[in-house]
């Protein structure tokens, strides 16, 4: 178990892993302690210890903003998976929707270089165009260090 | 953690700033797979530094760039 995080913890993170996944969006502390029983303080100060452990990401008012590989703001990863759409937070988190959903997914996103619309189709694992290439500018060790720019 | 048209389109936008590592979009699709099959699985753990940096060893993401620490 990681730091300061305990089953009951985990088990609210799971609950909010899966409402993010059905509602196609970020939960809100009320409706994750809706599914949970547990109080809206309460789910709160657990998302505030799993955010310390890496295991999600808030922001400055305590709101989702990642629970990787789903983002809660809009980005330039759009991916559609299983007849609903999320964003994703890069390009490894878009993979990682349709991986995470055991179901084939598509999504666009542009070159940072051309601006050029690139789309991708997953299918069994699988990207339909082989031919982008996946650029990772920060070293691993430094990934948590700054997760909105990583 | 970006997708590029073609690395020479990288080394366009890193305009001479440090590279950091650019891999195939397959090898993307691989590691993706395995960093995130188990996400919205309802038996979920944590997992250890130690046990991501094996995902990242089992698919030759190696050396200093791709050290969790």
């Amino acid at each position: 178990m990681i730091r300061n995080v305990d089953q009951a913890d985990v088990d609210l993170r799971n609950a909010t892993y899966r409402t993010f996944a059905e509602l196609g969006r970020a939960p809100t502390a009320a409706e994750v302690g809706a599914t949970t029983g547990v109080g809206e303080d309460g789910v709160r100060a657990a998302w505030r210890r799993l955010h310390e452990a890496h295991a999600l990401v808030l922001d400055d008012a305590g709101e989702i903003r990642m629970a990787n590989p789903f983002a809660a703001r809009p980005t330039d990863f759009r991916v559609q998976a299983g007849g609903r759409s999320w964003y994703a937070n890069c390009a490894w988190d878009a993979f990682g929707i349709g991986a995470a959903l055991h179901v084939d997914s598509r999504f666009e996103t542009h070159c940072p270089d051309c601006h050029d619309r690139i789309e991708i189709h997953v299918r069994d694992g699988q990207p339909d165009d082989q031919s982008p290439v996946f650029h990772v500018l920060v070293p691993a060790v430094r990934w948590w260090s700054d997760i909105g720019f990583t | 953690m970006l997708l590029f048209r073609s690395e020479a389109h990288v080394d366009r936008w890193l305009a001479g700033r440090e590279p950091g590592a650019t891999i195939p979009i397959t090898k993307l699709a691989e590691l993706a797979a395995a960093w995130w099959h188990d996400r919205l699985s309802s038996d979920w753990q944590p997992r250890s530094r130690e046990q991501s940096q094996a995902i990242l060893d089992r698919l030759g993401l190696t050396g200093p760039f791709w050290s969790l620490g």
